[in-house]
């Protein structure tokens, strides 16, 4: 290994030793691991939790007819289950509804609810009415029994999609937009603790010592290559466990390029954060204290905000203008390159063509951070100016 | 040896250093004085290559000062630095493998230089448990770690109690036993007078006095003449030939000697005023020359 490299490697060292023992970095890992398990999980749980029960009372006429009818509807409704409660008359059924004994109380043509009547509790009371209703106009015109049955309770259509959407598909787009999700927030999270690095070394000056012991380019790949390596393990870790206990709760039936969607999110990581955190460094260099990165990374956050809205907006459209245009975004292609590729909508030549526009950036933003971070490494008072900083004649 | 030939260095429109000459030979200390924003820091940031200069050089052992040699070079800035979560002995061990060490030099001998400057007990402590005089021998611990042939020191005695100055002046003279050459600037000139060999004076970027103290001393020319009268009147020495009042001090009257004058009339001159209480003569101190060097 050259000295040059040598000293990348130490200074990458220190970081990556520092900040796995550092407080902030435990307690954000249990967060951030909290909020991926409990994703990975919740869903699973929720899914075996079995239908859910509501507890409607019917007063008045027909009141029998309708208590006969609330079971069958629920029964072909998805997941509903119903209690009927025979009521005394209306003012009962007011009194339980507001102490919440009931779900809501059907009688005199009218349901009484709470707040509002549900989207599921009105298919199911509805329901149930047209076709107490409908049965006692039929009966009065002769129609009965099964014939009665056949007219209200039509055979559903049946549905043939052109393009099905398999549970396996579906299950992708899930993990494909956790995984945006967790890929900004380490972009995000990791990229601020290179800005907030080099701001540290600059208040505490000891980046004094280290300028006359390595060079600025040097001490900059070194702490971009060593957070950076902490972030990536992280989200390795975050990635591996949350599928395992996706897997293991049940939520999702792991598809078959689990593989290939996890390897492209932490592949994107890989390039993302030496974009992102060159400019963050850069950020972090113009500041003289840890105050004034909020206003040096605040263009910065708002680009990264913006992307991650970008991504949402292709998980949803996929194929739109949005997406098209983010594509080729060095700011959003990271998020959502890999939104696009689950969803089929882009070949290998687009992807190609992304990584190669995100490779020119990262080249870009590099030799840019270094000259920035020699002419403000020194600057230990005071907001520097981007174009001082660039101005700055450094040795 | 370290020389400084000719630096020059320009921020913008101001001129930090016009012409910078000087030379630190091996086993000596040089001190270094001038005032706030005279360039002395800009100086030593040359040295260490944390600074370009506009034009002149840096030569190290008669060529270019390299990166390498920098990089084994001490420093202390004068706006002390350390990692504040770190545990001084993994700091030091960290600086000596930036300058070059392997893993096994850098432990060895940060462990000994702490012992050195007495740190060696408190070594896995984090910086920021120490006090600041602690802080302080860490930081000179930082510089020493890799015995360097050059020590840049920029204010190493700001801030340190009586004991902790005697403490670190001792540790230089060491070093400099060994054959390091060593530059430091300080204000306190009593302090650069009694520890250094050679000095440099610079004021707004020049170089207004440099060499041995004695020789710097002695280059000013005027010795100075302090008499005090028993009865303190100072009126008698006012227009006397050959001096010429430096300042009225209590009662002792402090006289340059003019070049060619005899202190003996100046003697007379004063037992006709009265009777004479004390009457010494000597060269001006670092203090006194600088003083008249920055005022002029």
């Amino acid at each position: 290994m050259s000295g040059r490299l040598a000293v990348v490697r130490l200074i990458a060292g220190r970081e990556v030793r520092e900040r796995i023992r550092s407080k902030a970095f435990r307690i954000s890992t249990g967060v951030s691991l909290a909020f991926v398990l409990t994703v990975a999980i919740l869903p699973g749980i929720l899914a075996h939790d079995g239908p859910t029960t509501y507890d409607v009372g019917v007063f008045g006429d027909g009141s029998d007819a309708l208590a006969a009818r609330l079971p069958v509807v629920a029964a072909a409704g998805d997941r509903t289950a119903v209690r009927v409660h025979q009521l005394t008359g209306e003012d009962e059924g007011r009194r339980l509804v507001r102490t919440g004994a009931l779900d809501a109380a059907v009688g005199g043509g009218a349901v009484i609810v709470d707040k509002k009547l549900g989207d599921r509790l009105a298919i199911l009371v509805q329901g149930a009415n047209r076709l107490v209703v409908g049965e006692a106009a039929l009966a009065g015109a002769g129609v009965r029994g099964d014939a009665a049955g056949r007219i209200l309770s039509p055979r559903p259509l049946e549905v043939r999609a052109l393009h099905p959407k398999t549970k396996a598909e579906t299950d992708r787009e899930g993990l494909v937009f956790v995984g945006t999700v967790l890929l900004y927030g380490q972009l995000l999270g990791f990229g601020y603790w290179v800005a907030s690095g080099v701001v540290e070394e600059k208040v505490s000056r000891v980046v004094e010592i280290l300028l006359a012991k390595a060079a600025p380019a040097q001490l900059l790949a070194g702490k971009v290559t060593g957070i950076g390596v902490v972030g990536l393990v992280q989200l390795v870790t975050f990635v591996v466990l949350g599928l395992a206990a996706a897997r293991l709760s049940g939520t999702i039936d792991l598809p078959a390029q689990t593989v290939s969607v996890a390897a492209q999110v932490v592949g994107w990581f890989v390039l993302g954060f030496a974009f992102y955190s060159c400019l963050f460094a850069m950020g972090g260099a113009l500041a003289s204290r840890v105050e004034e990165l909020q206003s040096t990374t605040t263009p910065l956050t708002f680009l990264a905000m913006a992307s991650l809205f970008a991504a949402i907006n292709t998980g949803g459209d996929p194929g739109g203008s949005v997406a098209k245009v983010a594509t080729f975004v060095p700011f959003s292609a990271p998020m959502v390159l890999p939104i696009r590729v689950a969803a089929g909508e882009v070949g290998l030549g687009t992807v190609l063509l992304s990584v190669a526009i995100v490779l020119a950036a990262i080249a870009g933003v590099m030799t840019l951070a270094a000259r920035v971070y020699a002419g403000g490494a020194l600057h230990l008072r005071g907001q520097l100016k981007l174009r001082s900083a660039l101005r700055a004649d450094v040795p | 040896m370290l020389q400084l030939l000719a630096l020059s260095k320009r921020f913008g429109d101001v001129v930090a250093l016009d012409g910078l000459s000087m030379t630190v030979g091996p086993g000596r200390i040089h001190g270094f004085v001038g005032r706030n924003g005279a360039g002395k820091t800009t100086t030593m940031r040359i040295i260490l290559g944390l600074v370009a200069a506009s034009t002149g050089e840096v030569r190290w052992k008669d060529r270019l000062a390299t990166t390498a040699d920098r990089r084994r070079f001490g420093y202390m800035p004068e706006e002390r630095g350390l990692y504040p979560k770190m545990t001084a002995l993994d700091q030091i061990v960290y600086f000596a493998r930036l300058s070059g060490m392997t893993a096994g030099d850098a432990a060895r001998s940060a462990a000994a230089i702490l012992d050195v400057i007495g740190l060696g007990g408190r070594r896995d402590e984090p910086v920021e448990h120490l006090s600041l005089g602690n802080q302080q021998r860490c930081q000179l611990a930082a510089a020493l770690v890799t015995s360097p042939e050059l020590l840049v020191l920029d204010e190493p005695f700001s801030g340190l109690d009586p004991v902790g100055v005697d403490a670190l002046a001792g540790v230089l003279v060491d070093q400099v036993g060994g054959g390091t050459a060593v530059v430091f600037s300080s204000h306190q000139l009593d302090l650069v007078e009694r520890l250094s060999d050679e000095v440099t004076i610079i004021d707004q970027g020049h170089v207004v006095a440099t060499g041995t103290v004695s020789a710097v001393r002695a280059s000013r020319g005027a010795d100075l003449l302090t008499v005090a009268l028993e009865d303190g009147s100072t009126a008698w020495a006012d227009h006397l030939p050959g001096t010429r009042v430096v300042r009225h001090d209590g009662g002792e009257t402090v006289l340059e000697l003019l070049a060619g004058a005899d202190d003996q009339a100046v003697l007379d001159a004063a037992r006709r005023a009265g009777r004479v209480r004390s009457f010494r003569r000597e060269a001006p101190s670092l203090t006194e020359l600088f003083r008249e060097v920055v005022s002029q």
